[in-house]
């Protein structure tokens, strides 16, 4: 154990000596302006959702009000409890399918038109979101006038096919990055391959799993067009409907609205950053 | 772990599928999105015993694919004037009549035979309003009742123009500065107009929405916008004007229809109706702060509107105002050709 290790120590001092990232020049200054140039545009948003007046760029003061304002608004908090029950429900069930999916497209041999299923699977990374939304609109359109159903089920089965893929892949990297000699060493004792998915596929591969479910969370949660084409009536999320205000008078409650949204975002992919570090240790 | 949320998200889903009306009724209305007064809808419902679950849209795009599609669950629309045509030759809206209903009487009478609904077989006002030149006058003191506000700028003004993100009304409000016709298919017209735009589009800042904040903050001084903005905005920067291109400019008016497959239909008229009562309609206008067409609500609207010179078009700039018909669609072709080009 102890040899081995420095080995792999050795491997990687010898490899830093050769190449790394970090030696190119100028790498520190690109990337602090990307970082810059991503999350910059965001802090006057946060700013301003603690402006006391009612314009989205003028300061008159720190105050909590569009807080309140958004918490007391009953749209607001229809729309955002709508939002988390439908990310929540999608990202759960989309979760189980991509399990389902990299298990079937890494613990196999290698088959014909292995290919194929990767690009069926992250097809919603290729398609531009509103081509997914106007079929979506038109499929469901059919559903719905012969069932006369317009539950939230639309929104939901939506959200999950679309979130399948951004499950679908850190699960899938966690999978390929696991040592197969575990499962190997589970089989040679005879455990039945459902025994070995559970006590031992499954254990090790929970934090790829729960990341996967909140990037597919987050996902959903930040979705528009395909949700503006989807809903039934009453069925406005979040981001809908910020949209429609936008045409209209935005006051600083877009803003506060924003801003728990962002928080929630970051401490979701704070919280997957920990996850998937803690596995590459 | 895993179970925990797993029973978290089981009683999650629960809770949702237990938000059941309680009222005799159900009306779905799907409006532009904050632009129904939630007290017009508590109104209405403590009225006539009927839920009402507003829906918004950003785009009247947006509301026509959705309801095209079929399947939508929504028993009303407010598309804008320029769309009501099309929405009533695909067949989208019941001929409801509201000519025909009890409050009727309270519709104005310029209101009534309109080129999108001639006699009001389909639709009731909501709300109108203009495209217009809002201008900071600290920054520009000239004549603003004119389009070269922003197609031919002033030399002060050049660098903090705005331009509203509307194929239609940045089209029409240029036509009608060249001498064209709205809908005008006339190439040399077009081309006038094209090289126009091209050369104007140097001396604009933006072509964005949300400009009230950006006028009380100083930003623009300068836009094509809608009146009733301009009129929020001079509540936040009291040298903000309102004028009304002499050329020409577009009028547009919401109005509320009922669709073909709605399922109440019932319902939707008695909200037609209950929306052609002056204090209601007043309720209307009273929140987005655009002129509703309904006689007689005057008296219920807040009173800085009643003198606002961008709700009242003074009497002198009446005639230059349009509304933009429905292009044919070779025409709408040529629109979109110019206007992809613009906003490269």
């Amino acid at each position: 154990m102890c040899v081995a290790l420095s080995v792999q120590n050795r491997i990687v001092l010898a490899k830093s000596k050769t190449y790394s990232i970090k030696r190119i020049p100028g790498f520190t200054t690109v990337a602090i302006v990307c970082f810059f140039l991503l999350y910059f545009p965001m802090a006057p948003l946060v700013v301003y959702s603690f402006n006391a007046g009612t314009n989205i760029a003028l300061w008159e003061g720190f105050s909590l009000r569009w807080y309140e304002a958004a918490w007391r608004n009953d749209l607001v908090q229809e729309a955002a409890i709508r939002s988390v029950v439908v990310a929540a429900m999608a990202s759960f069930f989309a979760t189980i399918l991509a399990t389902m999916a990299a298990l079937g497209t890494t613990r196999t041999r290698p088959y014909r038109g292995q290919t194929v299923i990767y690009a069926v699977i992250n097809q919603p990374l290729m398609v531009p979101e509103v081509v997914t939304a106007v079929a979506l609109l038109i499929f469901f359109a059919i559903i719905k006038t012969s069932t006369e159903y317009y539950g939230l089920a639309y929104l939901v089965s939506a959200h999950t096919a679309f979130c399948i893929p951004f499950a679908y892949l850190p699960i899938r990297a966690r999978l390929e990055g696991m040592d197969l000699t575990l499962e190997t060493a589970a089989a040679d004792l005879y455990a039945t391959p459902w025994n070995t998915f559970r006590r031992v596929t499954m254990p090790l591969l929970l934090p790829g799993i729960l990341a996967g479910a909140m990037l597919a969370f987050v996902i959903s949660l930040d979705d528009v067009v395909i949700t503006e084409f989807v809903k039934a009536p009453g069925q406005d999320t979040l981001p809908t409907y910020m949209l429609g205000q936008l045409r209209r008078q935005m006051t600083p409650e877009v803003n506060a609205i924003s801003s728990a949204l962002l928080a929630i975002s970051v401490v979701l992919v704070t919280i997957v950053f920990l996850l998937s570090r803690k596995k590459t240790k | 772990m895993n179970h925990k949320i797993v029973t978290t998200i089981a009683g999650v889903s629960l809770l949702t599928t237990t938000g059941v009306a309680s009222a005799a009724g159900e009306l779905n209305l799907y409006n532009w999105g904050n632009y129904t007064n939630p007290d017009l809808v508590t109104k209405f419902e403590a009225a006539h015993d009927v839920k009402v679950t507003v829906t918004g849209y950003d785009s009247n795009d947006t509301a026509l694919a959705k309801i095209k599609a079929g399947g939508h669950g929504f028993d009303m629309v407010v598309p804008s004037s320029s769309y009501v045509p099309i929405w009533v030759n695909e067949g989208l809206l019941l001929e409801s009549r509201p000519d025909q209903m009890e409050n009727f009487k309270h519709m104005d009478e310029q209101w009534i035979n309109v080129d999108w609904d001639p006699g009001r077989h389909y639709t009731v006002p909501w709300q109108w309003g203009s495209v217009g030149m809002m201008v900071d006058t600290s920054v520009y003191s000239g004549d603003i009742n004119t389009s070269a506000i922003v197609f031919d700028p002033p030399e002060e003004l050049i660098g903090n123009i705005n331009v509203a993100p509307e194929m239609g009304d940045v089209m029409t409000t240029a036509i009608m500065y060249l001498g064209g016709e709205p809908c005008t298919n006339d190439k040399e017209v077009l081309k006038k107009v094209r090289d126009k735009l091209m050369e104007a589009k140097p001396k604009w800042k933006s072509m964005d929405y949300g400009v009230i904040e950006k006028f009380a903050g100083k930003d623009l001084a300068a836009s094509l916008y809608w009146n009733g903005a301009a009129f929020r905005s001079r509540e936040k920067n009291a040298d903000v004007r309102y004028g009304y291109p002499k050329e020409g400019y577009p009028l547009w008016m919401d109005s509320a229809a009922i669709l073909k497959d709605a399922k109440n239909v019932e319902n939707a008229k008695l909200f037609m109706n209950f929306i052609m009562e002056p204090e209601n309609a007043a309720l209307i206008s009273a929140f987005a702060r655009y002129a509703n067409g309904i006689k007689g609500s005057e008296e219920f609207m807040p009173k800085d509107m009643l003198d606002a010179p961008e709700v009242v078009i003074p009497a002198e700039f009446v005639a230059a105002g349009k509304f933009t018909p429905t292009c044919p669609p070779e025409v709408q072709e040529m629109y979109t050709a110019i206007w992809t080009e613009l906003q490269k």
